[in-house]
């Protein structure tokens, strides 16, 4: 029997990788990956439950992002993040979210959008009394007081230009751009993913800002132009492959309220060749100075590790977190960041396209990764295009779980492919303690089986209740806002670090806590998610444990250790002073 | 036989300068006259009283060669070289039956003259073509370069030395090598059709083109028009490649191959249901052909028509059980619909009655893998077991490599990671799976001076497999005529 290479090579690789099927097909790396088989239901109950209270809380605005039923450019295709900010330090999380426009001109409700938490479930929209009211393709926000002052700030990045709003303290915000020095001339730029990052350790937050791909509604190919302009046999949006890549940014803070751009003696330029998406900076390799990792989109994600020297060496593929376990590029949209297993370091996360896996990262705490994404029974989904994610502890059971938010970039597909819907639902994995996940189709609450064609999405404690909450970007859509009702309560603990010698915000910092036996590590980060930024109190669910003792790693060097810390409230720790008195913190 | 004139030509006058004996004088004369009956009584009579003597045991052999009687001859050589182990002729007159007979035995007796003549060029030419007999290019090599000019005017022995050059995978210098023996005799078809392959497996089609072209504006064999078909699909003319292959399989549709090349091509270009039609064609004529099944059943997979895939492996199977593929092409679907139970089943039941196939015991490998089986778990270690029985039967079978690279990663036996995944990509250096494995493993023992040329080559490896799937995306076979997006 006369085989042919090829056939062979297919068959030896679709028992291995399941490539027979891979198809690079358009312009987004997918690796055409048949979904791993999935285990037995566990038959445990999961007692976080989720409701869309967006409407109720008064989230009524959509969310404009480019064409409804069709997109020309991926310009409209690749939405925005959200934040949790809590912008007047009364203790309770308000919302900030970022817009698009519409090629034919802006709608009268396109907008970044301001609101403020009334603390009885609802949110007033006070962007224009904030000065934040501003029209453009905006992706991602970052959120981190870059000038000390006490009130944090809110820097977004644009197809266009990126901007920087300071916080005056009052309730207002005042756009600072062109103060601090971060006008772009030339061509128009496409600021992605954002983050505050203290690369120095000088005490004031530098910020780093990834690019996506260098784009201009004269020169991009229209859909069906190009093989990269078709998916499954329809005209699509075209890129990012076939599109020129972006450059990333590294503005160092000179402390007087500007930045310079350090790109070049950083070393973070030698990055040409990559769709930068979400920034998250965190110390990986646990060496005290924090490392930036970039999700790419199509080409491999980015990993800076920090050279004590104000330069960066890029190590992604080494560390194992650039390409997929068989070597392979992926489109990484989202991240999130956190310690799965319980290890006391810092894994992550990264959301792909559809007929793909997303990617689980686990990090030996010398910042090698080893994906896990089989091994932990992630493997299962492959359905949906995937933007932000989190790894967080939903039920409060002391095991951080899974979720993340998905919705294709195609809204013309479903009309001719049914089954390749534009809205698609949320997916939730609860962590089984074991290292592995289980997926969990009804169990979520129809918050989580809801349709939407979401991209960012923010982690936090909205109602102040002792459980993290889920604020998601929806296309051309009100938000979605996940109150989380548990069923069975069980015992947290929130930690709001304020720097002294540091950063303000305390950006950088990597908290321990144990309890239980266990050792459950997070970071307090400007950006992860999609584009997204979380409620920066580190939020830590204790299971059956009543304390647990606390080890804060300070941007700053220094190493504080708290014993014993009673859970179920929030305590607020001040650099190098101890516990405080919460800022305007009432339950 | 050149070369054995070359060899013997000065032997009568040697000899005669080595042996004082007056009735040396007699047998060198006799054997000039070519009368090696008189020479042999000559010789009989004088070894009676000089049994020691090496030169007279060498002209017995010069003899016994002149009479066609190389086993005598041999013995004859072998005992004058025990009496006197660098007597040249002898030396050479051993090499040169060992080399007429195919024998292997000669290649330690040309050694050890090159040992004494470094520069004989006839003896390296000697040691190449036994060593190229022998299938040992790796040996035969330095002697086909040593001995480069005695083959100018030799086409088998130019042959010979490409073919060991292709086998190195050095397909410029075989394309070099090639194109002389071509230059010979430029009218000879087959001359040009394999140099036209050598340069498709150079990745020159363009070159292929051109070489090929003569025999294309006449009437084109089936053969030719399936070259013709691969240099154009490697050109990227997608179009020429499908027209040449279409009239290949008109002249000869009885051709299975010619169907498997068409269904590959589909394959490449997801053209799936074109490829399902042209190979239905097929099978129609050679109801009988199991790769035609098998080639189906990948189409069919691919457009996931599971049932359909099962029903053609099935059949191949049926038709060719021998066939390790067709065997591990039936586990093929269920691993496809992720029942790995059932796959993994059907993989045994081939294995009981044949325990020793490489390509089952790799699948068998792989499936369990695909599983994360914890190490040291019986799963595991069925998994361990069959990938390296698969590695030890088929050294070259690149993706059982691949495999137990990933379990013994997976084990965290690094070094043992870093051979295999450097075997795996020796398989197949287009490999990025398995380059990307030897980056991790190499970081893993920490061995990280090579790893920046590794990152290189895999960024390399990346820009060319997007370019090439950009390029098997850009056409779209349809019915009648291609048609190019």
């Amino acid at each position: 029997m006369t085989i042919t290479r090829r056939s062979f090579v297919a068959l030896s690789l679709c028992a291995s990788a399941q490539s027979l099927l891979a198809q690079q097909e358009g312009g987004i790396a997918s690796r055409g990956v048949k979904a791993q088989a999935k285990p037995a239901p566990s038959g445990r109950p999961f007692n976080a439950q989720f409701t869309d209270v967006a409407k109720d809380a008064g989230l009524h605005a959509p969310v404009i992002y480019g064409g409804i039923d069709q997109k020309k450019y991926i310009v409209e295709a690749n939405g925005c993040g959200c934040a949790f900010i809590d912008y007047d330090n009364d203790g309770w999380m308000d919302i900030f979210l970022l817009s698009g426009t519409r090629l034919e001109g802006a709608p009268p409700e396109a907008t970044n959008r301001l609101y403020k938490n009334n603390r009885d479930g609802t949110f007033t929209d006070v962007t224009e009394k904030a000065g934040l009211k501003a029209v453009g393709w905006a992706n991602g926000v970052c959120v981190g007081d870059y000038d000390n002052d006490g009130f944090d700030d809110i820097f977004c990045t644009y197809f266009g230009q990126n901007r920087l709003f300071k916080n005056n303290g009052n309730g207002t915000f005042m756009d600072v751009t062109k103060e601090a020095g971060l006008l772009q001339p030339g061509p128009a730029r496409w600021g992605a993913g954002c983050a505050f990052v203290d690369y120095n350790r000088d005490g004031h937050l530098d910020l780093f800002v990834s690019n996506y791909i260098r784009f201009s509604f004269e020169h991009a190919p229209v859909p069906g132009e190009k093989s990269t302009c078709n998916w499954k046999g329809i005209p699509v949006n075209c890129g990012p492959r076939g599109l020129p890549t972006g450059r990333h940014i590294l503005y160092r803070n000179n402390g007087d309220g500007t930045f310079t751009d350090v790109s070049k003696q950083a070393g973070i330029d030698v990055a040409i060749e990559s769709y930068g998406m979400t920034v998250v900076a965190a110390d990986f390799d646990e060496d005290g100075w924090p490392d930036i990792f970039v999700a790419c989109d199509s080409t491999p994600s980015l990993l800076f590790m920090n050279n004590h020297d104000g330069t960066f060496r890029e190590e992604g593929v080494t560390r194992g977190v650039a390409l997929s376990d068989d070597g392979m590029e992926q489109a990484g949209m989202g991240v999130g960041i956190g310690d799965y297993n319980l290890d006391g370091h810092l894994d992550l996360f990264k959301t792909h396209f559809i007929d793909d896996t997303s990617g689980f990262y686990r990090n030996d705490g010398k910042g090698n990764f080893d994906e896990v994404t089989r091994a932990a029974r992630i493997g299962v989904e492959t359905r949906f295009t995937s933007w932000g994610a989190g790894i967080v502890d939903l039920d409060n059971d002391g095991n951080p779980d899974v979720l993340f938010v998905t919705g294709s970039v195609y809204p013309e597909v479903e009309k001719k492919l049914p089954q390749y819907p534009y809205k698609t639902r949320r997916v939730l994995f609860r962590n089984l303690g074991n290292g592995t996940f289980e997926e969990l189709e009804s169990q979520g609450g129809e918050g989580i089986s809801a349709a939407h064609s979401s991209r960012g999405c923010a982690f936090g404690d909205f109602d102040n209740d002792g459980d993290m909450d889920v604020l998601i970007v929806n296309m051309n859509e009100p938000p979605s806002l996940l109150r989380n009702d548990l069923k069975v309560k069980q015992n947290w603990l929130k930690v709001k670090l304020e720097g002294v010698k540091s950063n303000r915000s305390a950006i950088g910092a990597r908290v321990i806590a144990r309890f239980a036996g266990k050792s459950q590590a997070q970071a307090l980060v400007s950006q992860s998610s999609y584009y997204s930024c979380n409620d920066p109190r580190l939020h830590f669910g204790l299971g059956p444990a009543s304390e647990a003792d606390l080890e804060i790693y300070w941007p700053s060097g220094l190493h504080e250790s708290y014993p014993k810390v009673a859970g179920n409230r929030l305590v607020t720790i001040l650099e190098g002073k101890g516990l405080v008195p919460n800022r305007g913190w009432n339950r | 036989m050149l070369v054995l004139a070359i060899a013997m030509g000065a032997l009568p006058t040697t000899i005669s300068a080595q042996a004082p004996d007056r009735r040396v004088s007699s047998i060198t004369a006799a054997l000039r006259d070519e009368n090696y009956e008189l020479a042999l009584q000559l010789i009989r009579a004088a070894l009676a009283d000089s049994p020691a003597s090496s030169e007279l045991w060498t002209m017995q052999g010069v003899a016994f060669k002149g009479s066609n009687r190389p086993k005598e001859a041999l013995a004859s050589f072998r005992k004058a070289l025990k009496l006197s182990p660098n007597n040249m002729i002898a030396l050479r007159g051993a090499a040169q039956i060992a080399v007429d007979q195919g024998d292997a035995a000669g290649i330690p007796i040309l050694e050890h003259i090159l040992k004494l003549d470094p520069n004989d060029r006839t003896s390296h030419a000697m040691v190449a073509v036994l060593e190229y007999q022998q299938g040992d290019c790796t040996a035969a090599l330095p002697h086909f370069e040593k001995a480069a000019s005695v083959f100018e005017q030799r086409p088998a022995g130019l042959r010979a030395y490409a073919a060991c050059l292709v086998k190195q995978k050095r397909f410029d210098d075989a394309i070099a090598v090639f194109s002389r023996t071509l230059e010979a005799d430029p009218e000879n078809a087959q001359e040009r059709r394999v140099l036209a392959a050598v340069q498709l497996m150079g990745q020159h089609p363009e070159a292929a083109i051109t070489t090929i072209s003569p025999l294309l504006s006449a009437t084109p064999d089936p053969q030719t028009l399936e070259l013709a078909s691969q240099a154009y699909e490697q050109a990227h003319e997608t179009e020429k490649a499908v027209d040449y292959l279409r009239q290949a399989i008109l002249l000869n549709p009885n051709d299975v191959n010619l169907y498997l090349e068409f269904a590959a091509i589909a394959e490449k270009h997801q053209s799936l249901q074109v490829g399902i039609n042209v190979v239905n064609d097929g099978i129609n004529l050679q109801p009988e052909a199991a790769a035609l099944y098998f080639a189906r059943g990948m189409l069919y997979v691919q457009l996931s028509e599971y049932d359909k895939a099962q029903s053609d492996f099935d059949r191949a199977y049926q038709l060719d059980p021998k066939s390790s593929l067709s065997a591990a092409a039936q586990g093929l679907t269920a691993v496809q619909q992720n029942d790995f139970t059932k796959a993994l089943a059907g993989i045994q039941e081939k294995l009981r009655t044949r325990p020793n196939d490489p390509i089952l015991l790799y699948m068998q490998a792989d499936i369990l893998t695909e599983q994360d089986p914890k190490p040291g778990s019986t799963e595991f270690n069925t998994a361990l077991n069959s990938a390296r029985r698969a590695v030890a039967l088929k050294p070259s079978l690149g993706p059982a490599h691949a495999v137990l690279a990933k379990l013994y990663m997976s084990a965290e036996h690094y070094p043992e990671a870093v051979r295999e995944s450097r075997k795996a990509f020796q398989a197949d250096p287009a490999d990025q799976t398995a380059l990307y494995h030897l980056v991790r493993a190499l970081r893993k023992t920490d061995q990280k001076g090579e790893i920046p040329g590794l990152l290189k080559q895999l960024a390399v490896l990346r820009q060319q497999a997007n370019s090439k799937k950009r390029e098997e995306n850009r056409v779209k076979l349809v019915e009648g005529e291609p048609e190019v997006r």
